[in-house]
């Protein structure tokens, strides 16, 4: 099984960068790499179990389902359902935990899932060093560091 | 209960901070509040269950129990066992998780402990501090001579 593990810091408390990342349906809001997303049968995003088809601006679609959503631990997870990405089992969590010394925010971001084993490398590199990175680095330009 | 819980980010790969951090006898090497520290009948710093043995700058001593170490996840957790302040069932958590981005280390501590009511404020605010948040600093400044 691959695993990513990806983790950064925002220069904002907690509950600040919680607020621009728990919406399931939000990632075209803070995500550079996602175009548009809409929550499947009319749920609501934060429904455990509810699905968001989302579209990134290279023009791929991915199926996502959310698993688990806590707004006291902050912590989303979801899997996917559906992606050309050639991944399965795929598992992801975003959390955040408090940095109490200077009111920053630590986010890790993690991943597990199968693959064929030649695109391991490829697909860990992908996804850790691309999406990830990319949401943190958004995140970071938006809290200003 | 109180429970004190503080964070900080070093500029340092987890490995460097972990390697001072999990000398369970090696505290007075770097914590401003820490005198000399022993480990009681000679046992290793990193057994189970081993008892260090503090004297404080202010001449004080306290006792406190290694529970738990890894070197995989990076954590240790502690309790104290004797101590003249009025603490009871302290129980603390010390874990160190990388920052990828920028090869740094968050590190987080903390604890719950019972006390009277009337000291409740003031040994939580000791706690969180003196002890850990001048922990934070004298780590910072320990790697930084070390380098």
């Amino acid at each position: 099984m691959a695993r990513v593990y990806v983790s950064t810091v925002v220069n904002a408390r907690n509950d600040r960068v919680w607020a621009r990342v728990r919406d399931f349906n939000g990632l075209p809001n803070w995500h550079p790499a996602i175009a548009e997303s809409r929550i499947e049968g009319g749920e609501p995003a934060d429904k455990i179990g509810c699905v968001r088809d989302f579209r990134l601006r290279n023009g791929d679609r991915i199926r996502e389902k959310l698993l688990g959503l806590s707004d006291y631990d902050m912590f989303c997870t979801y899997s996917i359902l559906e992606s050309p990405m050639g991944v399965e089992n795929y598992v992801a969590t975003l959390r955040l935990t408090p940095v109490t010394d200077g009111d920053q925010t630590f986010l890790e971001w993690t991943a597990e899932f199968d693959c064929a084993p030649e695109r391991e490398t490829e697909l860990v590199g992908n996804i850790g060093g691309g999406v990830f990175q990319g949401g943190f680095d958004a995140l970071k330009r938006a809290f200003g560091g | 209960m109180p429970h004190v819980v503080k964070s900080t980010i070093l500029d340092a790969p987890t490995d460097a901070v972990w390697n001072v951090l999990r000398d369970f006898n090696g505290h007075d090497h770097w914590h401003p509040a820490v005198a000399t520290s022993t480990i009681e009948r000679a046992q290793a710093a990193d057994k189970i269950g081993c008892v260090r043995r503090f004297k404080l700058k202010d001449g004080s001593e306290l006792r406190e129990q290694l529970l738990a170490l890894s070197d995989l996840e990076q954590t240790f957790s502690y309790c104290l066992l004797d101590t003249p302040m009025p603490m009871f069932n302290y129980v603390a958590h010390v874990r160190l998780l990388p920052v990828t981005d920028g090869d740094r280390t968050f590190w987080q501590w903390e604890s719950r402990f019972t006390t009277r009511p009337e000291d409740r404020d003031g040994l939580t605010q000791m706690v969180a501090e003196q002890i850990y948040q001048a922990g934070f600093e004298a780590i910072r400044h320990h790697l930084k001579e070390a380098a």
